[in-house]
C-alpha cells in the first residue's frame, strides 16, 4: 500500500515543486512587467532634477503622478522629502479634468515654479520646474 | 547602468551558470553514466534484490551441489561446501567485498534479477521472488579435486577441457584462499603478495616459453618451408644478441619435426627470422592473441608485442616463446584444444547451463567456434610433431600407458625470477577427448620435469572418466 | 494588491498540499502508523503559513525569498524525516528557532543604524571565535570546527561567516580605517584558520565571497588579479604539500579505487543519484541510509534518489531563483553598505550550494559544508536564517541620513 502510493505521489511531488518554481518565476515576471510598465505609460512624472546623491536625504528620481499627489516632510504624503527646508505639509499636485494643478499648502519656504514662488494654483505643463526647500522636479507629461 | 551594477550583474550571471551547469551535469549523468554506475557490485542497492531472495546454487556437470544458500530468519548465509577449491571459479558474495567468479558474472540470473520496469513495480507491490536460478557448470568435481592436489605446494595453474566442445573440466589456480572465512582473512588475503586472489588460469601473464613454439611452427607450415632444414650449433648471433639451446645442446642440421621435439631454440629463432615479425603475429593472433577471449569469467589478453619497431634479436626470442610475449594458461590450453580438433578454436565454456528453481532452462551454452588456427592438414602435421615429443622428445614424462599423448613443454625464462614450467597436450590423439595446460610459477624446473608428470596424471583421469 | 496577494498564496498553497502529502506518505511509511509525524506535519504546515503572513504585514521587502527558502526547508525536512524521524522532528525545532532567529535579526538590523562603523567589532568578534575554536574544538568528521557547549555543538563558523560579509561592507563603505594590507591580512588570517581547522570548504566559500565583492568594489583591479593568482598558488601548494589536499583530490579524480576506504562516500552517493531515475524512486523506496552523513552533507544524493534528478533540478532551481532575487535586491538597494550585505550573504548561500551540490555530484571535491535550509543541522539552519533576516532588511528601503559620504556637499544645492 505505502509502496504504490508512494510510487504514484513521487510524480505528484514533482509536479507541485515545479508548479511552485513556476508560479515564484511568474510572479517575479508580473513584477517586473509592472515596473517596466510604469516607466514606459502615458502618466505624468515627476523627474528629480538635483544629483541623487547630493542630497543628504532619501529622495527617488522618479514619481510617477496618479491622481492627487501631497508633498512634504511628513510620513503621510505621498512623496516624503525629509529636506529641512521643506514644510511638513509643502505642496500638493491635484488633478482635474486631465490637467494636473500645482498648489502651495502655505509652506515655510515656498514653492517654486519655473523660478517664481507659487501664489495660487497653477496648471502644469510638460518641462515645468518644480523647487520645493532644496529638491527640483521637472514635470513630464506628453500632453 | 553604472559600473558597479554592471559588475553586480555580471557576477550574477556566473554564479548562475555554475548552478545551471550543476542542472546540466545531472542531467548527462543520468543519461548516460546511471546505468554503469549502479550495476557496481559496491552497490548495495543490488544487494537488496539479494536478501528477498534465496540465492541460486552452482552445481557440477554431475549435479554435485557445490555452493548453495539457506535463509535463516530472514539471515541468509551462502555456504561454499568445498571451501577453497572453487575459489577462483565460483568466487564469493559478499556484502562488504563485492563478488568475483561466477558469482559475479552470474549475479543476476543467480538472484534471478530483471530490471523489466513493469517487473520491478509489480515486485514492489506484491513482492514475489522467492529463489535464484541455479548454475550448471562443465566442471568435474573429482578431476577438480585431482587438479588441486596436483597443484598444491606450488604456485601456478591447471586448465583441464574437451578440446571439441571447449567445456572446462577442472581449473584451479594456486596460491587461493577459503572464500568461506573472506572476512575474517580479508587483511591478510589482500596483503599477501602472492595474490591468492588472481585467478592465474585467466588473469595470469606468463611469459609461453618453448609451447609458443607450437603457433611458430603453425606459421612456418602456413609459409610453406615444411621440408626446411636448420642448421644448429648450440647457439645463434643476432645482430650481436646470443640466443642459446638449453645446455647449448648442439643438433646439427634439423627439420621442423625434429626442432619441435627436441626444442631447439637455434632453429626456431631462425624460423622466426625467416617469416617475419608480420607473419609471426598474425599466426599467434590466430591463436587469440592480442584478442579477448569470450568467456564466464573475466580474462586476460595474451600478448603479442607491437611490432612496428620489433628487432630481430626480439623478433628471434619471440619466435621462441621469450622476449615480450605473454599469455594466460587458458590460452594455452586452447592453443593445446585447437590443434587437437583439427584446427577449429572451440569457445572456452565453465557454465553449461542455467535453470530455473522448477528446472526450466534458462540459459544454455552450447559448443561455438571461436577461430581458425590453421587448415586440418596443417593441424594434423603439429599433432604428429607433439606426438613425437612425448614419444622421444623432451615430454616423455607425459607418456601414458596405452595411449597416444600428444603435447609440448615450456621453459619459461622470465624476469620475475625461476623459469616457469609449462606443459601443454591432449589425448588420445587420434581421437582427442581432453586436452591440458599446466604452468608451474617460478618452479626453476623444466617443463618436461615438472609439468608433464602432472599433465599426464590429469589426462589419464580424464580419459577414464570420459572414454 | 489583491491579486498580489492572491498569487502569492498559490505557491504557499502548494507548499502546504506536498508537505501535507508527505505528512500522509510518512504517516503509512513502514506500517508505523506514527502518530507522531501527524503532529509535526501540522505543526510544519502552521509554522509556514503564520511566518509568511506576518512577514507580508511587517516588511515591505521581497517576499519571494522567504517563500523559496521554506519550499527549501520543507523539502530537506521531508527527507530528513523520512531518513530519521527523531532528526526529522529536531529539524522542524530549529526551523522554528530559526524563523524565530529570523524575525529578531530582521527587527535588530532594522533598528540600529550604523552598522557600517563596527569594522573593528566583526574582525575581534571572529578572531575571538576562531581561536576558541582552535583551542576548545572539538573534532567531528574531521574538522575541528565545532564547540560543545552543555552536550550542544555548534560551528562558529556560521556566525563568523556572516560577520565576514559585514566586515567586508564595512571596508568597502568607505570605512577606510584600514589600509589594504591590514585588511587583506586579515582576510587571509581567517582562510588560515579555517585551513587549519581542516574547513575547506569553508575556506573556498570565504575565498569565493571575498573574491566576488573585491570584483565588484575594490578600486585597485590589479589587487584582485593578485589575490586570484595568489589563491591558485596556495591551492597549488596545498596540494603539494598537504596530505589531506592529496587524499580529496585524488578521491575526486578517481574514487573507484578507493571505493572501500576513502572513496566510500562519494562511490555510495553516485549510486544513490544514480539509482532514482527521473522521477525518483519514490519517498521511501530507496536506500538513502547506504551513505554515510546522508542527512547532512549528502541530503541532497537522497533528494536525487527519492525524488529523482528532477527533484534535483528543482533544488538546484530554487537556489538559482534565490540567487537571482538576492542580486536582485541588491541592484535596488540605494544604501551602499546594504548593497554589499546584499551581495555577500546571496554570494554566500549561491557558492555555498555550488560547492556542496558539486562534490556530492563528483563535479569538484568533496568538502565538508551543507546544503544551506536543506540539510539537517541545527546551527547551520538557525544562523542562516540570521542571515536571511538581514537580507530582508537590505531588500527595503532604508531611510538612513548618508551624511558620512555627502558632508560638504549640502551647500551646493540650496
Amino acid at each position: 500500500m505505502f509502496n504504490l502510493l508512494s510510487l504514484i505521489f513521487r510524480y505528484f511531488f514533482i509536479l507541485i515543486i515545479y508548479a511552485f518554481i513556476f508560479g515564484i518565476i511568474r510572479m517575479i515576471y508580473l513584477d517586473i512587467k509592472a515596473i517596466s510598465e510604469v516607466s514606459v505609460s502615458n502618466t505624468p512624472y515627476l523627474k528629480l532634477i538635483n544629483r541623487k546623491d547630493s542630497l543628504p536625504f532619501k529622495i527617488k528620481e522618479v514619481y510617477t503622478l496618479d491622481d492627487t499627489i501631497t508633498m512634504g516632510r511628513n510620513k503621510d504624503n505621498d512623496i516624503v522629502i525629509v529636506d529641512p527646508y521643506v514644510s511638513n505639509h509643502h505642496a500638493k499636485i491635484i488633478l482635474d479634468e486631465n490637467f494636473y494643478f500645482l498648489e502651495d499648502f502655505d509652506s515655510a519656504n515656498g514653492t517654486y515654479l519655473n523660478g517664481d514662488k507659487l501664489m495660487d494654483a497653477i496648471k502644469l505643463r510638460n518641462g515645468d520646474r518644480i523647487k520645493l526647500g532644496q529638491v527640483e522636479f521637472l514635470f513630464v507629461s506628453n500632453d | 547602468m553604472d559600473l558597479e551594477s554592471k559588475r553586480i550583474v555580471r557576477v550574477l550571471i556566473v554564479l548562475s551558470t555554475m548552478l545551471v551547469g550543476l542542472v546540466l551535469y545531472l542531467s548527462y549523468f543520468e543519461v548516460f553514466k546511471a546505468d554503469q554506475i549502479e550495476s557496481h557490485s559496491f552497490n548495495r542497492r543490488q544487494w537488496l534484490n539479494e536478501e528477498l531472495v534465496i540465492r541460486g546454487s552452482i552445481i557440477d556437470r554431475n549435479g554435485k551441489i557445490l555452493a548453495y544458500s539457506e535463509k535463516v530468519e530472514d539471515i541468509q548465509s551462502r555456504i561454499y561446501k568445498y571451501g577453497s577449491l572453487y575459489s577462483h571459479i565460483i568466487g564469493y558474495s559478499h556484502k562488504e567485498y563485492g563478488k568475483s567468479g561466477i558469482e559475479a558474472s552470474y549475479n543476476k540470473l543467480l538472484i534471478d534479477d530483471e530490471s523489466n520496469p513493469i517487473r520491478v513495480i509489480t515486485d514492489k507491490i506484491t513482492g514475489t521472488r522467492d529463489k535464484g536460478n541455479n548454475v550448471i557448470l562443465t566442471i568435474d568435481h573429482e578431476l577438480q579435486i585431482m587438479a588441486e592436489k596436483k597443484l598444491k605446494g606450488n604456485k601456478g595453474a591447471i586448465v583441464l577441457m574437451n578440446p571439441m566442445n571447449g567445456e572446462i573440466y577442472a581449473m584451479v589456480s594456486k596460491p587461493d584462499f577459503d572464500p568461506t572465512t573472506l572476512k575474517e582473512n580479508w587483511e591478510d588475503i589482500v596483503e599477501d603478495l602472492e595474490s591468492p586472489l588472481l585467478n592465474r588460469a585467466t588473469m595470469g601473464l606468463y611469459a609461453p616459453g618453448s609451447i609458443f613454439k607450437i603457433i611458430t611452427a603453425t606459421a612456418v607450415l602456413q609459409a610453406g618451408n615444411i621440408n626446411e632444414i636448420y642448421e644448429c650449433e648450440g647457439s645463434l648471433n643476432i645482430n650481436g644478441f646470443v640466443l642459446n639451446n638449453f645446455r647449448n645442446t648442439v643438433h646439427g642440421e634439423i627439420d621442423l619435426e625434429e626442432a619441435l621435439v627436441e626444442s631447439c631454440n637455434v632453429a626456431f629463432a631462425q624460423m622466426g627470422l625467416q617469416l617475419g615479425k608480420n607473419n609471426l603475429r598474425m599466426a599467434a593472433e590466430k591463436y587469440m592473441f592480442n584478442k579477448i577471449i569470450p568467456f564466464d569469467l573475466v580474462t586476460k589478453r595474451s600478448l603479442f608485442p607491437s611490432t612496428t619497431a620489433m628487432t630481430n634479436p626480439e623478433l628471434g626470442a619471440t619466435a621462441i616463446g621469450q622476449g615480450k610475449l605473454l599469455t594466460t594458461p587458458l590460452n594455452m590450453a586452447l592453443v593445446a584444444s585447437a590443434i587437437a580438433n583439427d584446427g577449429l578454436m572451440m569457445k572456452p565454456i565453465i557454465v553449461k547451463e542455467v535453470i530455473s528453481p522448477e528446472g526450466k532452462s534458462i540459459k544454455s551454452n552450447n559448443p561455438h567456434t571461436i577461430g581458425k588456427v590453421c587448415e586440418a592438414e596443417e593441424a594434423g602435421i603439429i599433432k604428429d610433431m607433439m606426438i613425437e615429443v612425448v614419444k622421444s622428445g623432451t615430454g616423455t614424462n607425459a607418456a601414458i600407458k596405452n595411449t597416444v599423448v600428444a603435447g609440448k613443454t615450456g621453459t619459461a625464462q622470465n624476469d620475475m625470477g625461476k623459469e616457469h614450467a609449462w606443459f601443454i597436450g591432449f589425448a588420445p590423439a587420434e581421437n582427442p577427448k581432453v586436452a591440458v595446460a599446466v604452468i608451474l610459477e617460478n618452479a626453476g624446473t623444466t617443463g618436461g620435469k615438472s609439468a608433464a608428470p602432472i599433465a599426464r596424471d590429469l589426462l589419464n583421469a580424464g580419459l577414464k572418466k570420459f572414454e | 494588491m489583491f491579486k498580489k496577494l492572491f498569487s502569492y498564496r498559490v505557491p504557499q498553497n502548494l507548499m502546504v498540499i506536498m508537505n501535507s502529502m508527505a505528512v500522509l506518505l510518512l504517516y503509512l511509511y513502514k506500517d508505523r502508523l506514527d502518530r507522531f509525524v501527524l503532529i509535526s506535519g501540522i505543526l510544519l504546515i502552521f509554522i509556514i503559513y503564520m511566518s509568511n503572513f506576518i512577514l507580508l504585514k511587517v516588511s515591505k521587502g521581497d517576499h519571494y525569498i522567504f517563500l523559496i527558502i521554506s519550499m527549501l526547508v520543507s523539502i530537506g525536512i521531508i527527507m530528513i524525516y523520512r531518513i530519521n524521524p527523531i532528526y526529522g522532528f529536531r529539524q522542524i525545532i530549529w526551523f522554528s528557532l530559526g524563523i524565530l532567529n529570523f524575525f529578531l535579526f530582521y527587527f535588530l538590523v532594522r533598528s540600529i543604524k550604523h552598522w557600517n562603523k563596527w569594522l573593528t567589532f566583526y574582525v575581534v568578534l571572529s578572531l575571538v571565535l576562531f581561536l576558541s575554536t582552535l583551542i576548545f574544538g572539538v573534532r567531528i568528521k574531521g574538522a575541528t570546527n565545532w564547540i560543545r557547549i552543555y552536550g550542544y555543538s555548534f560551528q562558529p563558523a556560521e556566525i563568523i561567516k556572516v560577520l565576514f560579509v559585514f566586515f567586508l561592507a564595512s571596508y568597502f563603505t568607505g570605512f577606510r580605517k584600514i589600509k589594504p594590507v591590514i585588511f587583506h591580512g586579515i582576510v587571509y588570517a581567517y582562510l588560515g584558520f579555517l585551513f587549519l581547522q581542516r574547513d575547506l570548504g569553508t575556506a573556498m566559500l570565504f575565498y569565493f565571497v571575498f573574491t566576488t565583492i573585491s570584483y565588484i568594489y575594490e578600486e585597485n583591479r590589479k589587487l584582485i588579479l593578485y589575490n586570484l593568482s595568489g589563491a591558485f598558488i596556495m591551492a597549488g601548494l596545498s596540494y603539494l604539500l598537504v596530505n589531506h589536499v592529496q587524499i580529496r583530490v585524488q578521491t575526486w579524480i578517481n574514487p573507484w579505487i578507493y571505493i572501500d576506504s576513502k572513496g566510500y562516500q562519494i562511490t555510495q552517493s553516485l549510486f544513490a543519484i544514480a539509482s532514482g531515475g527521473f522521477f525518483g524512486t519514490g519517498i521511501g523506496l530507496g536506500h538513502p541510509e547506504y551513505i554515510p552523513e546522508v542527512h547532512t552533507d549528502f541530503i541532497f544524493s537522497a533528494i536525487c534518489e527519492e525524488m529523482g534528478i528532477f527533484g534535483g533540478i528543482a533544488v538546484i532551481m530554487l537556489f538559482l531563483i534565490f540567487v537571482y532575487r538576492g542580486f536582485k535586491i541588491a541592484l535596488q538597494q540605494n544604501n551602499k553598505f546594504f548593497r554589499i550585505i546584499a551581495i555577500g550573504i546571496t554570494a554566500m548561500f549561491g557558492f555555498q550550494a555550488f560547492i556542496i551540490l558539486g562534490g556530492v555530484m563528483k563535479v569538484i571535491p568533496l568538502t565538508g559544508v551543507t546544503l544551506p535550509f536543506v540539510s539537517y543541522g541545527g546551527s547551520s539552519l538557525v544562523s542562516s536564517f540570521a542571515a536571511l533576516g538581514i537580507l530582508q532588511v537590505a531588500s527595503e528601503e532604508l531611510e538612513w541620513e548618508q551624511e558620512e559620504n555627502h558632508g560638504f556637499r549640502i551647500q551646493k544645492d540650496s
